[in-house]
């Protein structure tokens, strides 16, 4: 499974680099009576270190072969006696998650948000969290994958608690304990698997070529069960999900947007690094019952959304939603069929394009929803209406922002979600027909959304309401390109995710 | 390559003409000018431009068959609408100017798809630009609603292209047009469902129908454009193109007859007694879209494209003589308008373009009706007799609009309209006029040919019951015209007040479907707040108290439970065969060390001194690593 090729520390630096910023960032003073100036040029300053991952990720794409196997591989001698190495390295399903991870952090430390007099602390916690959500990606060995996940864990948890909102502790203590409680699921899988390895090893790489457990028996099952349960909060898939929105609504935006765009993404991108890869028997068992709850997270997320009068909690069940797109494509993906390759393959493309609109856009939406809360101190969608005449900007990003999430051709959704369905299809077309149904209650729910915030008469309250600056208008303008250029000319990405679902799915 | 610029064009013009505000009109009018002439050079030429988006999905383009008709056809019937526009609009001009011109594109992608994964692309980016065109004056919050209407009926169709296009790529591994055929019978029945029910909910057609009234809060141009070349459009233009290769499903052609003709005869009804002169037309699309889809049932493609093409140019022509007459007799309401007197010049197109709505030889459009007529008859005299009521209808209602809107009334001078107006609606009557060639055989046969269909040769006797039913349907006019009873149509009062609502189906959708849902929506959010999320709270609220109470014992008790979540924990791992006990005994001791911990914390979080006990999160996690990494050892 790897390459012999050996390179600079790219990989290394891509994690480290924004963790010894972080360091930087914490050691400096905060004081209440920060001047304005003063906080601006620390967040410009964060934004800079935070794009230093994002060029090291364009390098590293430049340099990535597609070969189908592990590629740009650092690795180092850690703790040997155990069987745990320092190794990092990319695939084609990982490239693009670190890439956007490193994207959609940029957006978030740029956006301005109200510190709280203590903006170093927060700076640092962010980029510590960039460092930690990378190492998730880019971690070829189990040990080093749960440190930094774990690691995750703890910043997302502060960012919440401390900057947060309304009931940011209680709610970020909920998405602590819960997501924790998933965290030694996995853990438990880890060591199931690790117990199986001869000679001992948390390798990555190694464990998948050696299909080390089998499909079958008692224990396969059960390490599967543990680690599904794990990655199965962190998605969240139904009904496993209602840490997610009190934690989206109460935390900050840039912090919502990386708990949607990033966090999420780490219980997919476990799907396919371990269930799929390293014990793709057991999950050829279990796709059905996957897929029927993947489903039911598509119907049952988009139902509960339309329903929503908060914004961000309406944002928040539609990552409920396509959180189910992504683990439909997976099922189908990983399906006990012979024959359908090509399909599968490109529902695992889909998948994995899913998870990358996915950050991209609901990250873009949560920023969008910070600005309407610091305008109107509120996310009752309600209470909003008429904003199209005072704020354009607002409204244009929103508009794309909504439509790429509803699926629009042109937009990245749509990229993922054709592909999904398409693959599908193939496989499983109840499933997918039944699922498709997401698609006209996405449209509707978004509609109504932006019906309501927009259009129509503007209330007299918001006759003062301020279009974004450009401090807002950039980091959404970059996202947002973003998902136009996937839109629209996506054979770049999906080259370099075809390269590892073909070699997963076969020819 | 140059094929895109077909699409990337009006789309790039569009984003230009919001930027140069004073140029709109200029760039709106040159790029379609320069897009229609494109059209007809890739339509002579009939290149393929594929473009690949990954290893399994191609884009491919080319205007082949019918395309190279609706290539053109497409932006030179939006030229006018968009002057129209420039010179009419009053709220937010520059920007409707540019998406009428953005959208143009769109349709154009649509038209030039050689595949179902491309057709896809633009079929819903149609969707989405009718949505924005349809809520375009966004001050009234009841028109975003109507567009929402509009945008979901219509994307509920859209699921039936998916479906299609998947079904075909599971059948035959391509999305090209050219395989569909190939597909397993079985799986071809599939596509062909899917098609069909993208096709009628596109087309406005029985039970999709009420989107078309929803859609009329939009502007007149809006209308115009939606209504003759685009967006109604793609259902028909997509069936002329791919009934060919469903020839084999053997329900289709009926179904197809059967959806059609329903819709022929009960928008012909709705439109027969409407007030409204935009809902009257609206209904007429609907009902003239039904005769194309009988067409293709019937067998005859050649008959359904001629139709399309004039009926794009006759009620492009419609809507916006409609427009004018609202906006001069500031009303929506055909009773009180006869504008004759007033608007000579306006009034005399729209004659053209209900002559042509009637299908009065030798105008193209009667071409079109005979043919439909031609087929209905060959496949069924039935069919036939019911389509000649469907002409009656529409005779009835094309000359109902034009006497209540333009028919000789007050003679009190008001405003003319401006000569962008004239000279825009005076370009589509002559279109319409121009269409009169379809009679000629030269002409007429290379349509055929483009349609893959054959030209059904003219008979006497369908001729004269075209114009026979024409004749009834003028007389029954002037007779109510005599009564002074034009105005408030024919039927019972209580039939014309459920056909003005679209026979209630609307609200029988909303009922049935929209309400259903809307419940389930509110219901499962309830479910989800008080049901699932409950489970997790009452685990939090045990480990609360757990941890209350933890605190209140000592440090040996604590000790006590501890292990003992570690032995409950070890007694799991045993059940698992686990060989190496030690090492997971002490990593669980660890686990349950961690879980101790977060107890505490969330005590101690609940005091509010939360800051300091991040320090204890971060030690557990410490402690858990040491944990793992002990017992493994």
């Amino acid at each position: 499974m790897e390459s012999a090729r050996q390179s600079e520390p790219l990989l290394t630096a891509t994690i480290f680099v924004p963790l010894v910023a972080a360091l930087g960032f914490a050691l400096l003073p905060g004081t209440s009576d920060d001047s304005r100036r003063r906080i601006t040029t620390m967040r410009i300053a964060a934004t800079l270190l935070a794009a230093i991952p994002l060029i090291l990720m364009v390098v590293a794409w430049l340099r990535f072969d597609g070969t189908g196997q592990f590629e740009l591989l650092e690795s180092t001698r850690w703790i040997p006696t155990l069987g745990v190495g320092y190794k990092v390295g990319i695939d084609g399903v990982s490239l693009p998650l670190a890439a956007m991870t490193a994207l959609l952090f940029v957006a978030s430390i740029a956006y301005p948000v109200d510190f709280g007099g203590r903006a170093p602390r927060y700076l640092a916690l962010m980029l510590f969290l960039e460092s930690a959500s990378l190492g998730v990606f880019l971690a070829l060995d189990m040990f080093l994958f749960y440190v930094f996940w774990d690691l995750s864990l703890v910043g997302m948890f502060f960012l919440i608690g401390a900057w947060g909102h309304d009931g940011a502790q209680r709610s970020a203590l909920k998405f602590f304990l819960y997501t924790l409680a998933g965290s030694l699921a996995l853990l438990l899988g880890i060591i199931g698997i690790y117990l199986k390895t001869d000679p001992r090893t948390f390798d990555i790489p190694t464990i998948i070529e050696q299909g080390v457990l089998p499909a079958g028996g008692a224990y396969s099952t059960l390490v599967f069960l543990g680690m599904f349960l794990g990655f199965a909060i962190k998605t969240p898939m139904v009904p496993f999900h209602t840490w997610l929105p009190p934690a989206h609504v109460d935390a900050p935006a840039p912090a919502s947007a990386i708990l949607a765009g990033v966090l999420l993404k780490m219980g997919t991108y476990g799907f396919f690094r371990f269930l799929m890869q390293m014990l793709p028997g057991t999950f050829e068992r279990f796709a059905p019952a996957l897929g029927v709850l993947a489903v039911i997270s598509i119907i049952y997320g988009a139902l509960v959304a339309l329903a929503q009068t908060n914004l961000k909690r309406l944002v928040a069940y539609t990552s409920v939603n396509h959180m189910g797109y992504v683990i439909l494509g997976l099922a189908a993906a990983g399906w006990a069929v012979t024959g359908e390759e090509r399909a599968q393959a490109i529902a695992l493309t889909g998948a994995v394009v899913e998870m990358v609109a996915h950050g991209l856009i609901t990250g873009a939406l949560f920023l969008i929803s910070g600005s309407v809360l610091t305008r109107a101190r509120t996310y009752e969608i309600d209470a909003l209406g008429g904003l199209a005449g005072r704020s354009p900007a607002l409204t244009g990003t929103t508009a794309v922002a909504a439509f790429a999430s509803l699926g629009l051709p042109g937009l990245a959704g749509f990229v993922a979600e054709f592909q999904i369905f398409a693959g599908t299809l193939s496989i499983q077309p109840w499933l997918a027909g039944v699922g498709l149904l997401g698609i006209v209650l996405t449209a509707a729910l978004f509609l109504r959304m932006l019906q309501k915030v927009f259009l129509g008469a503007l209330p007299d309250r918001w006759r003062e309401w301020t279009d974004l600056s450009p401090a807002e208008t950039v980091p959404l303008a970059a996202l947002l390109a973003m998902v136009l250029v996937i839109g629209v000319i996506p054979f770049w990405l999906l080259d370099v995710i075809d390269s590892t679902a073909t070699a997963f799915t076969g020819p | 390559m140059t094929l895109w610029l077909l699409i990337l064009l009006p789309i790039s013009a569009g984003a230009v003409a919001i930027l140069v505000t004073r140029l709109a009109q200029a760039v709106a009018v040159g790029t379609l000018a320069s897009t229609a002439m494109l059209g007809a050079w890739a339509a002579a030429a009939q290149t393929t431009s594929v473009v690949s988006w990954g290893p399994q999905l191609e884009l491919t383009i080319s205007a082949t068959g019918f395309a190279r008709v609706m290539v053109v056809l497409v932006p030179m019937i939006a030229i006018p609408i968009v002057l129209y526009t420039a010179a009419t609009e009053t709220i937010g001009r520059v920007r409707l100017v540019a998406l009428l011109t953005a959208f143009v594109g769109a349709m154009e992608l649509l038209v030039v798809a050689n595949d179902l994964f491309t057709l896809l692309i633009g079929w819903e980016l149609v969707g989405a630009f009718s949505w924005i065109l349809i809520a375009h004056e966004t001050d009234e919050a009841a028109n975003a609603q109507k567009a929402s209407h509009a945008f979901i009926t219509t994307r509920v169709g859209d699921l039936g292209l998916y479906v299609a296009a998947g079904v075909a790529f599971a059948s035959t591994g391509s999305f090209a047009f050219s395989d569909i055929a190939d597909s397993s019978p079985t799986q071809l029945q599939v596509v062909a469902g899917g098609i069909l029910l993208a096709a009628a909910a596109k087309s406005a057609q029985v039970p999709f129908s009420p989107w078309l009234f929803s859609a009329m809060v939009g502007p007149t141009p809006v209308s115009a454009l939606l209504h003759s070349s685009t967006m109604v459009a793609a259902g028909a233009y997509l069936l002329i193109r791919l009934a060919p290769q469903l020839d084999s499903v053997t329900w289709f052609a009926p179904i197809v007859i059967a959806i059609g003709l329903t819709s022929a005869l009960a928008g012909g009804v709705v439109a027969a007694v409407h007030r409204h002169p935009k809902r009257l037309l609206a209904a007429s699309t609907t009902a003239q879209y039904g005769l194309m889809f009988v067409a293709i049932g019937a067998g005859s493609t050649v008959a359904a494209a001629a139709q399309l093409v004039t009926h794009a140019a006759f009620k492009s022509l419609l809507f916006l003589t409609a427009g004018t007459a609202m906006h001069a007799a500031d009303s929506d309401d055909l009773g009180g308008m006869r504008l004759g007197r007033r608007l000579p010049v306006i009034g005399a197109f729209a004659a053209i373009g209900a002559l042509a709505l009637a299908a009065l030889p030798p105008l193209g459009a009667a071409w079109s009706k005979e043919q439909i007529l031609g087929a209905a008859f060959e496949s069924s005299p039935l069919l036939g007799v019911a389509v000649l009521v469907a002409a009656l209808l529409s005779a009835f209602y094309a000359f109902r609009y034009w006497l209540l809107a333009f028919g000789p009334g007050s003679t009190e001078p008001g405003q003319t309209a401006p000569i962008e107006v004239t000279a825009s609606i005076g370009f589509l009557a002559s279109l319409s006029l121009g269409l009169a060639a379809l009679w000629i055989p030269a002409v007429n046969e290379p349509a055929a040919h483009l349609t893959q269909g054959r030209v059904v040769p003219t008979r006497a006797l369908e001729l004269i019951l075209g114009l026979a039913s024409l004749a009834i349907a003028a007389g029954f006019v002037a007779s109510l015209q005599r009564r002074a009873r034009l105005a408030y149509g024919v039927l019972l009062p209580v039939v014309a007040t459920a056909a003005t609502e679209w026979f209630g189906i609307a609200d029988a959708s909303r009922r049935i479907v929209v309400g259903p849902v809307q419940a389930a929506s509110r219901a499962l959010a309830e479910f989800d707040d008080g049901v699932i999320d409950a489970g997790v709270r009452a685990s939090a609220r045990i480990a609360s108290g757990l941890s209350r109470s933890l605190r209140r014992r000592s440090e040996l008790s604590i000790d006590a439970i501890v292990n003992g979540i570690g032995g409950g924990t070890l007694l799991l791992a045993t059940g698992t065969r686990v060989a190496d006990d030690y090492g997971v005994d002490r990593t669980a001791e660890g686990i349950a060390r961690g879980l101790g911990r977060a107890g505490e914390l969330l005590r101690r979080l609940q005091t509010g001194l939360s800051h300091h006990y991040y320090v204890i999160v971060a030690a557990g996690l410490v402690a858990l690593g040491g944990a793992l990494a002990m017992g493994t050892s």
